[in-house]
């Protein structure tokens, strides 16, 4: 319901705001004016990737869970949005894994009128809270989901395995946007999943009922894939790429799939060479933490396509690109991550929190 | 063996905070910690302070705390063989009442009110229970597992989890011998016979009607038998223990019920089930919810994508149509549906949801150029159909010219701002759209009928605006073959006339209305056309190429190509010729109604006394 506050430029009168909560929302649609709404008004400039992000490797092995770490790091992720929960509570997390563990073995069990014996599997399900892995005060801290459970045919000493994991994360998320939700809410766009698909629906129904939340599916779009290319390629001294390995569709019958794959060295040259020379930046940005800008991203893929040009003559930009890896991660355009290096995790996080954000409804 | 015996030791928790409800507080002699390792057999004091409670509980009724304090208890007792009656009466007692409530929530969420939160007046929070034979009897309060033991043989529980099992056969795993299940024919009847004395005993008589409705759906396998127990109230059972019971929104069924209940209303845990809802929607409109209104647009978000898309958008609209406003994430997402729509998938649905948007300035970008592109990239009949005609509800411009205006508490200088900028951008898209189609009389005909409305914002919407048709609307109308369109064409120069008599405009429009008085009535009567300063300015030597005689009037009442039969035709039936004026007559009686406004107004005349010629001027 739109919160209908208007100021209009030629006037200077400003309509009676309804509720009294001065709240982010009601005042964004005040200054409309003549710009665009969702473009460029004041503080919601965030309807679009940031343009410009910085690069710092992050070691975070001393202060994540070397568990929980290994968990994240070097498995493939199928990446969702949600949008915020509604009075989640990171104090009920024993409860949460009860009731999740609950409704699971509820579902299966849905129609089943007798039990046989042996035949059934008990599910444990975990909800653990993975500290140290936000950056700043305002994101919530990220919560891991495990599911255990014993196979099928499973010998009675047989101990239960992890059949199923998820996380929910807000890595720098944009402090606007945050602060604009009510209290009750707890933020936590992206979500990762891995495991049965089967799981992965139960898992989000519980979630939908309890907190009232919504999933979607957030692909990682041509922007973020190139975004990760140049992070990855940026960070090939400190941890070699081995490759960088691009995967381009061509629109053309029967499609053609284009599998692209360049020397580190190569990449790393040509990355060079795009950047911004030194001078025109502060010069007390170290060399490790420099930020990129999207004109040099841009420039780099502009780079690797009239390369391939210039051998094939076939125009990549005419296609999509599907997919994006190297030794440091993979990341594929139907919303699948890998993070194979523990030192970019806050980086590749921090840029798929943006665009879960950028799902948000309103 | 006597069990009676062997059982000295046993454990029994008690914590009775009996003391925190506020109806018990006669009932003293329970408030205290018992410890540990208590024998219960024989325990007078304990029996009386059980007598006690049950005496209260039949005529008061308990609060769910205390079922719940009571089951703990009555679970926490490691008995063999013998039963504890008082102990296996609250156990029957507590699982019965469990079922039904659980059959409650199952009823409600047949009729789509999802609940994930179970309200706070339900003791037992149990989702499924299992038995398992190796583990200890314990019940925790308000959490969600439930186990049994069969410790030696407890049969009551038996009896009582085969129950459930009838009920809710996916909630219960366990293997019934078959001869037990003849036991429980009548196993409504202490529950209801209960609840009536309750109630009856509170006053309630013939308050609320229950029913129960027991039907066996399947007779034929009594293994699987699936029941379903229907719970009727006829009215919300509305007891007096409690007068800051929250009233959960689903139960609220009557205007006059929520007007009632409205300082403590419980909104459900899944907002989306309220779209349907008028009532909700007052509800939520009235208290202006942030989080409440927050959780339904993030609801809305990724529903608008799904399959079911169209009744899910019908409901949307109605909700809107009802709110009189929009949701600012449908808003949203129809800017970004906008850029990939195709003009026809969910059409009615779209444009609906298009007419709830508040018309701001700032919605040029987002709103016109999307749909620019798809007017000017689409067929005749789609762009007519689509954009200006009125016949049926679904068309664009109409909607979006039916601004809801209070809504949005813009000034008046605000709203006739973007209702000039709507009317402009239509004026753009119709001269496009008449070019490419080759000024097509259809298309014509339902761009008049949109300026014809616009002479007409005062009267509709008490808004004092004057908008003339752009050039390439006015000249395509008055160069029509077709004599409706020339007709309408005066009739709106006409409407305006009366408009611009009528209040204060500017002076570029003043100047732009004379400047097309001047060339309709040069054109039509004066026989000045492609003079200079006449609008269509044609070089002379092109003028002579075309061989034309007489251009100047090509164009007039007499020659112009729409009116030349009427011409004709008078002159058939007119023996001799006859003065000019009776001309005029005959060519107004034949309907064309904006044309004789539109001469009378403009252009007066002195007949000369038999001659067809007149000298006019225009006034």
């Amino acid at each position: 319901i739109c919160f209908s506050v208007v100021r209009t430029p030629t006037d200077s009168i400003v309509a009676q705001r309804r509720s009294k909560n001065k709240s982010y929302r009601q005042s964004y649609r005040s200054c409309l004016g003549a710009a665009s709404r969702l473009g460029h008004t004041p503080g919601w400039t965030v309807r679009r990737l940031n343009t410009s992000r910085r690069t710092k490797s992050h070691n975070i092995t001393e202060k994540v869970n070397p568990e929980h770490l290994a968990l994240l790091v070097k498995t493939e992720w199928q990446l969702s949005y949600v949008t915020p929960l509604y009075q989640f509570r990171h104090t009920q997390l024993r409860s949460y894994s009860r009731q999740l563990s609950a409704f699971i073995t509820a579902e299966k069990q849905q129609g089943l009128a007798v039990e046989v014996e042996g035949t059934q599997t008990s599910f444990r399900v975990s909800f653990s809270v993975v500290q140290g892995l936000g950056e700043t005060d305002d994101d919530a801290e990220t919560v891991l989901v495990q599911i255990h459970s014993k196979p099928v045919f499973a010998g009675k000493d047989e101990a239960q395995k992890l059949v199923w994991s998820g996380w929910l994360t807000c890595i720098n998320g944009n402090p606007e946007y945050l602060h604009s939700l009510p209290k009750d809410f707890t933020c936590l766009p992206l979500f990762g999943s891995r495991g049965a698909e089967n799981l992965t629906s139960l898992v989000k129904s519980w979630f939908q009922q309890t907190f009232d939340c919504c999933f979607g599916p957030l692909e990682i779009n041509q922007t973020c894939q190139q975004w990760l290319a140049a992070l990855w390629t940026n960070c090939h001294i400190e941890s070699s790429i081995q490759h960088l390995k691009m995967i381009w569709t061509l629109p053309v019958e029967p499609p053609l799939q284009i599998t692209y794959t360049v020397n580190p060295q190569d990449a790393w040259e040509l990355w060079n060479s795009v950047r911004t020379p030194l001078l025109e930046r502060r010069e007390e940005e170290e060399e490790t933490a420099r930020s990129i800008d999207i004109e040099e991203v841009t420039r780099f893929m502009q780079g690797l396509m009239s390369h391939f040009y210039r051998h094939f003559r076939l125009d990549l930009s005419a296609g999509r690109l599907s997919q994006v890896s190297s030794a440091l991660g993979s990341a594929k355009f139907s919303g699948r991550i890998k993070m194979s290096n523990s030192r970019y995790v806050l980086t590749t996080l921090s840029l798929l929190t943006e665009c879960a954000l950028l799902k948000m409804p309103i | 063996m006597s069990f009676l015996k062997s059982l000295t030791k046993y454990r029994c928790k008690c914590f009775f905070h009996l003391y925190k409800c506020t109806h018990l507080n006669t009932m003293s002699p329970l408030l205290h910690v018992v410890e540990a390792g208590t024998p219960v057999q024989g325990n007078d004091e304990l029996e009386k302070n059980l007598v006690q409670v049950e005496k209260v509980a039949y005529s008061q009724g308990l609060p769910p705390e205390a079922v719940s304090i009571m089951l703990e208890f009555a679970m926490s007792l490691r008995m063999g063989k013998t039963v504890f009656a008082s102990a296996s009466k609250w156990v029957n007692w507590g699982i019965s009442m469990w079922e039904s409530f659980w059959n409650l929530i199952a009823e409600m969420q047949r009729h789509n009110f999802p609940i994930n939160s179970y309200p706070s007046s339900c003791p037992c929070r149990a989702s499924h229970y299992e038995r398992n034979k190796k583990c200890d009897a314990e019940y925790k309060d308000g959490t969600d597992c439930l186990l049994f033991s069969s410790q030696g043989r407890q049969p009551f529980l038996l009896h009582l989890l085969s129950l459930y099992k009838v009920f809710c056969p996916e909630l219960v795993t366990l293997s019934i011998p078959s001869r037990m299940k003849s036991g429980f024919r009548n196993h409504i009847s202490p529950w209801k016979s209960a609840l009536i004395a309750v109630q009856k005993r509170n006053g309630l008589q013939g308050a609320s009607s229950i029913s129960l409705v027991f039907t066996n759906k399947d007779k034929t396998n009594p293994r699987k038998r699936v029941c379903i127990f229907y719970w009727v109230c006829s009215q919300p059972s509305a007891t007096q223990s409690s007068s800051r019971r929250v009233v959960p929104l689903v139960e609220l069924h009557s205007f006059a019920q929520l007007l009632e209940n409205m300082h403590r209303i419980e909104l459900p845990a899944q907002m989306g089930s309220l779209l349907g809802s008028s009532l909700a929607l007052q509800y939520l409109d009235c208290v202006q919810d942030e989080s409440a209104l927050l959780r339904l647009n993030f609801w809305l978000g990724p529903s608008q994508t799904s399959e079911e898309a169209l009744q899910f958008l019908n409901k949307l609209l109605s909700a809107q149509h009802f709110l009189q406003e929009g949701f600012s994430s449908s808003e949203v997402f129809l800017y970004k549906f906008l850029n990939v729509w195709d003009g026809s998938l969910l059409r009615p649905q779209i444009l609906g949801l298009l007419s709830n948007i508040p018309v701001v300035p700032s919605s040029r970008e987002l709103l016109f150029e999307p749909l620019m592109q798809l007017f000017f990239t689409s067929s005749l009949f789609f762009k007519v159909g689509f954009s200006f005609a009125d016949t049926n509800r679904s068309n664009l411009l109409p909607l979006l010219f039916k601004v809801n205006r209070k809504k949005i508490n813009m000034t008046l200088s605000g709203f006739k701002d973007s209702m000039m900028e709507l009317i402009h951008f239509v004026g753009r898209l119709a001269s496009v759209g008449l070019q490419l189609e080759g000024c097509h009389c259809l298309l014509l005909s339902f761009v008049l009928d949109f300026y014809e409305t616009v002479c007409d914002t005062f009267l509709k919407y008490g808004l004092p605006l004057i908008v003339m048709p752009p050039a390439g609307v006015f000249y395509p109308a008055l160069f029509a073959t077709d004599p409706v369109s020339v007709d309408r064409l005066a009739y709106i120069m006409h409407s305006n006339a009366l408009n611009v008599q009528a209040f204060h405009i500017s002076r570029q429009t003043f100047r732009e209305f004379n400047h097309y008085v001047v060339v309709m009535v040069n054109c039509l009567w004066n026989s000045r056309m492609f003079h200079p300063g006449m609008g269509v300015q044609l070089g002379e030597e092109l003028l002579l190429k075309s061989n034309v005689p007489q251009y100047g009037s090509s164009f007039d009442l007499v020659h112009h190509p729409a009116f030349m039969n009427y011409a004709v035709n008078f002159h058939q039936k007119v023996s001799h010729s006859k003065p000019w004026s009776w001309y005029l007559e005959y060519l107004f009686t034949q309907g064309y109604d904006g044309l004789k406004h539109f001469v009378q107004s403009n252009i007066s005349w002195q007949l000369k006394a038999d001659d067809g010629q007149v000298d006019s001027q225009q006034r």
